[in-house]
């Protein structure tokens, strides 16, 4: 079974098509990219299946489930995470802070008991803390452990949000343009970290325009132009799909 | 001993003992009753400004209507206890749950407002409390307020300018210690990190909606609470308390002291209750006063003055 299936998905906004009938099924434990032109829907996809837009039409399943009517924080208890293409860290928390937000859900926070600290709130905390601690370490951005996020560059933001996308211990994670904005070194630090979040066992799907990156970890694509489905398959069936080229340099 | 230094420097703790400390000793410089009653006025705006701090400072979401639960407590107080004679201690209760009940069926509402549209409903919400005070005089007395009892707790009176400094400075020092105790727990993460980025807590599995209605609760609730206390001990309440301009008091002390910053908000409410005190004489130029601090605050030291002072000491941006 598939892990996340999209059928007949439609997103309008007023008379704007973003996403027109798109079908397409993520298998468990792969790299799956989404690619396109600008402006071909990719990111009101993430939006659509992250719950922060509701769909028009059509169903999205996860793990079976339909998604319905779930609000994002609910869709991260099922085992859903992402990040941002505009990244959103909190400016006004610290870096381990940040990440500690990401397993929120793992957490008793109960108002009450929080109010009063008791120990379970102190014993959880702790244990987050280290977790958040190294989370860091394995997105390498382990020397900002001390650091307020403000006081980070951008390149070490955008791993510090898959930090803190992967404390929530997620099945599937969206990562949306994670190189955007990288010079070269950055990006094969990022496209080694993707890897090794793959390998812990996740589910990574992928928004990126930096080709080389996408065609050298992704096992799966899909194109999306004008938000309908343009090809799909493996690197090497889109890298010589005519439509593809097509969209992507204008039609001959 | 390195470890207990250590805890020292943390906000939980060392400011916590700075505070009790200062609250032990100040009586030994107040030299009259009158000094009494300022500091006991600090102190009650100090602990509705702590509840305050965590809804605006910390969870980004603004008030403009705080004071309108304040003067609900202060006159739950004064009705159920002088029309009904309820013991004081039933009436506070009474009045605060009554309040977090309130708060707890608006806040939904009003809350998935941002911004200036949160702004305008809670300051409409303020304004329509203060309005129906002042005009249901069969009850409330009216514009010329009521007088309240004393304070009885079992068989022993509150009594004095000295009994009511010590009850406020140990609420003070409660309501910090159970503020602190929010801010550094999950919830207070997850205040926080409604302030920074809600869609960011929404995917990272925070209920933003529960936690910003939790924290309007729990403000307005605390707001209550000192509205009761305040109405004992003043002896009087007016509808002014529950008024536009008190609110704005309320959120100029938040903003002057320190957005996020919950000794700030302590230092916001001592600055603006000595201010009219030091400018007897110019009541009618209060608000254009208030209102120009809140303005010169918001340029040029937008983080407040306790975090900007301590940024500055630290040698850090401020």
């Amino acid at each position: 079974m598939s892990l996340l299936r999209v059928e007949n998905l439609v997103k309008s906004f007023g008379g704007v098509h973003a996403i027109q009938d798109l079908s397409f099924e993520i298998p468990e434990g792969v790299v799956y990219s989404v690619i396109g032109p600008n402006g071909a829907g990719k990111t009101t996809l993430f939006n659509l299946i992250s719950g922060v837009y509701t769909p028009s039409s059509g169903e999205i399943l996860l793990a079976g489930e339909n998604t319905r009517g779930l609000a994002p924080h609910q869709l991260a208890r099922r085992g859903m995470s992402r990040t941002f293409q505009n990244l959103q860290i909190c400016m006004n928390m610290s870096a381990v802070e940040n990440v500690m937000v990401g397993s929120h859900l793992r957490l008793d926070s109960s108002f009450f008991k929080a109010m009063l600290r008791l120990p379970s709130i102190t014993r959880g905390d702790r244990a987050c803390r280290e977790q958040a601690e190294e989370l860091m370490e394995f997105a390498g951005v382990g020397h900002y452990i001390g650091s307020e996020a403000d006081a980070m560059p951008y390149g070490a933001l955008k791993r510090l949000e898959i930090a803190r996308a992967l404390a929530s211990e997620p099945k599937i994670l969206f990562l949306d343009e994670p190189a955007a904005g990288l010079n070269g070194t950055e990006t094969a630090e990022i496209d080694q970290l993707i890897q090794k979040v793959a390998q812990s066992g996740v589910t990574v799907v992928l928004v990126e325009h930096d080709m080389k990156l996408v065609m050298n970890i992704s096992q799966h694509l899909l194109v999306l132009d004008y938000g309908k489905k343009l090809a799909e398959g493996s690197p090497d069936q889109i890298r010589c799909n005519p439509d593809v080229i097509a969209a992507y340099l204008g039609a001959a | 001993m390195s470890h207990i230094k250590h805890l020292l420097k943390t906000p939980r703790y060392g400011g916590l003992l700075a505070l009790v400390l200062i609250c032990l000793l100040l009586p030994l410089l107040l030299q009259n009753a009158y000094q009494f009653d300022v500091a006991i006025k600090v102190g009650i705006s100090a602990v509705v400004v702590v509840g305050l701090n965590l809804l605006i400072g910390y969870t980004g979401q603004i008030s403009l209507g705080h004071a309108g639960f304040f003067g609900l407590g202060a006159y739950s107080s004064a009705i159920l206890t002088v029309n009904y004679e309820w013991s004081a201690l039933a009436a506070l209760l009474a009045g605060s749950v009554g309040v977090g009940l309130i708060a707890f069926v608006l806040a939904r509402p009003i809350l998935k407002l941002k911004g200036h549209y949160l702004a305008m409903a809670t300051l409409g919400l303020g304004i329509i409390i203060s309005i129906v005070i002042a005009t249901e005089d069969w009850l409330t007395g009216g514009p010329d307020g009521m007088g309240v009892g004393p304070f009885m707790l079992f068989d022993y009176e509150i009594y004095g300018e000295k009994a009511w400094y010590w009850v406020v400075a140990a609420l003070l020092v409660l309501s910090v210690w159970l503020a602190l105790n929010i801010i550094d727990s999950p919830v207070g993460r997850a205040l926080r990190a409604v302030h920074g980025s809600e869609v960011a807590a929404q995917v990272a599995g925070i209920d933003t909606t529960h936690y910003k209605v939790l924290v309007f609760v729990f403000s307005a609730v605390i707001a209550s609470v000192m509205g009761s206390v305040f109405a004992h001990y003043s002896g009087f309440v007016t509808p002014t308390e529950a008024g536009f301009f008190h609110s704005i008091e309320l959120v100029t002390m938040v903003v002057l002291g320190g957005m996020a910053s919950t000794y700030g908000g302590i230092l916001g409410a001592l600055i603006l209750v000595l201010l009219p005190q030091l400018l007897s004489g110019l009541e009618d130029l209060e608000m254009i006063i208030f209102g120009l601090i809140l303005m010169l605050t918001m340029i040029f030291m937008p983080k407040g003055l306790l975090p900007t002072v301590t940024g500055r000491l630290k040698g850090g941006k401020a």
